[in-house]
């Protein structure tokens, strides 16, 4: 089976992260994004996936080829040269996803982080026999987004509804699709919306069915969602009682840690942390919903949350960091300052507090 | 001969245009920052440049200038920041050359005459061990002033911001050092001002010649945009004919050849337009630097700010006061920018009222 994932451009909501990796490759949980999902299409047989990237591919090769052989599957690039939407790419990368075979192929979004019961999704899309399937999610505001309506039993999908005005339902697109290579037919080489062209058309034909995503679901292509993403997927580790979870008396609620991080004394650590590979924090440091990439060093006493700390940075003895405040790529807080929602950007040096939420630049 | 050009960091404070280029790549009147550093005029065979990041962006961006120029071009990285001296320690094997001819020391982010000839007959004329560029400023007490003797030019000391009036006179950052002077810095954090020069002044080798024309440190935007006007007035005075003229030019303006420009177009005083681009007909501009291949379309007005590299303005769009587009940047008709320092690859959709960064 094959699968194409939607990488899109250049990630200039998660910046300043996305100054020093493509977004696709920015770590979530400890983890590359894409590595997430790849993963997830590696566990249910996919052979070859496909990335739709309209930047760059040579970086994102590079890396791919490590994972291309750790995980023994195929990933290539497909390149827009302009922009084109959300199914455009699908027409583009159309010599890739078909095979021949009459399989469906995955569709999924690089920046959406979720459960991927993409097993259960071939269950159902077999079940009912029609051209594709959809994975929607249930939301509290569903005025904010595309509700999709469906018929309760069956799940075909009767209409789209963009930011509705009065309540129409509150299942919205998850931006997991499973399509039989004739949707390809339907999409031609232009900028196109899978949403507003594609599906209402295929729903018109009565030929879309819609699965309601079990478990959590999480856009996480800027901060603020990328750390309520960290806390759901973590709470979904937890239910699995997995063993990555870290344990021990200055640990609190789920946390998970790499291996090679060092954890001084007097430490503690969460809720919704993960600290990645070659960090080291000194003692007596508090941290709690925060990301610490890989290579930081937290120095002693300094108190840590809801934020991000960017790789190889470093924040200071006693130093005060919390409200959304991102570090980019080699940032150095010093010793006593505090962060209030500071976004700061790589190979940066902070010697005095940032009262506000502010850029540094 | 030989020239070492001291790059140093990551060159934030030129951000968002150093997002994409090394700063010595970034262009200042239509011409790569290392370019003006006016070496190849002068016979200098070998440019070492001074970073300390990786070196390997550096170097691809410039295997073209390379073989444009014909001149060799290698770099040297400090692992750990060494300050204003280091660097030269560090680049020692580089430096030396057999003849034992004295080498360049240059400061990437200062633009100048670069009168580099006359500097060496100084050097000759006075037999030092090293000479020194100053330049005149007017408020002497911000920065370290250069105490010399007034005919011979023989440097007596540095104050470094003096409290009471000493001298105007400022190290302008460039310099004409003879090998032995290598053998006076070691490898570590070293500041030249601070500790080298002030030995050779001591052992009265060390003069200091004014720099004569303009002067400026151009590693901010203000600065930058202020530095145009500076070079833009010596190109007047000494090639006239580089400058753009016409009706629709007011003041000094450099228009790049194969850059074009529409009807009804008042451009100037003090703007530079890069190759490609497209000025369309209706568009006011004044005191601003176009990158390459940026598109201004009608009717919009533009001043004292800087334009990057493919960038699009809008019609009737107005940008001023330190607004700095970065690379790809899209400005949509009818929008206002006052200040806005927008990072690469964005849409600007909506006017920025006051001057902020958007990310």
């Amino acid at each position: 089976m094959k699968a194409l994932i939607l990488v899109g451009g250049f990630g200039t909501r998660l910046r300043p992260l996305t100054l020093s990796a493509p977004k696709p490759l920015v770590e979530f949980a400890n983890k590359p994004m894409i590595l997430h999902q790849i993963e997830a299409l590696k566990a249910i047989g996919v052979t070859e996936v496909v990335l739709a990237i309209n930047y760059q591919p040579e970086l994102m090769l590079n890396f791919l080829k490590e994972f291309e052989k750790k995980l023994e599957i195929k990933i290539t690039c497909s390149q827009e040269t302009e922009p084109l939407g959300t199914a455009g790419p699908l027409a583009l990368a159309r010599d890739k996803l078909i095979d021949g075979s009459g399989k469906p192929f995955f569709v999924l979004n690089s920046d959406v982080i979720s459960e991927y019961p993409l097993k259960e999704m071939i269950e159902f899309h077999k079940s009912h026999g029609g051209e594709a399937s959809i994975m929607v999610t249930k939301v509290h505001e569903p005025s904010k987004y595309g509700v999709v309506v469906t018929e309760e039993t069956t799940g075909k999908v009767e209409k789209f509804v963009e930011k509705p005005k009065i309540f129409v339902g509150n299942k919205i697109n998850a931006g997991i699709y499973l399509l039989n290579p004739s949707v390809l037919d339907r999409i031609e080489l232009r900028p196109t919306s899978i949403e507003k062209e594609v599906f209402p058309k295929i729903a018109a034909e009565k030929k879309l069915y819609a699965m309601l995503l079990p478990g959590f679901w999480m856009d996480i292509g800027q901060p603020k969602d990328y750390i309520t993403g960290l806390r759901l997927y973590l709470d979904s580790l937890r239910k699995k009682s997995s063993p990555k979870l870290a344990k021990g008396s200055h640990i609190l609620g789920n946390v998970l840690i790499d291996e090679t991080a060092v954890i001084g004394d007097g430490c503690l650590i969460g809720p919704d942390v993960a600290i990645g590979p070659g960090c080291v924090i000194e003692p007596g440091v508090r941290l709690s919903c925060c990301t610490l990439m890989r290579g930081v060093r937290i120095k002693k006493h300094a108190c840590i949350s809801s934020s991000i700390i960017g790789w190889h940075s470093t924040v200071g003895r006693w130093a005060r960091v919390e409200n959304m405040t991102i570090l980019g790529e080699d940032v150095h807080v010093g010793d006593e300052i505090y962060s209030n929602g500071g976004v700061v950007l790589p190979h940066k040096e902070i010697k005095s507090s940032i009262l506000k939420p502010e850029i540094v630049m």
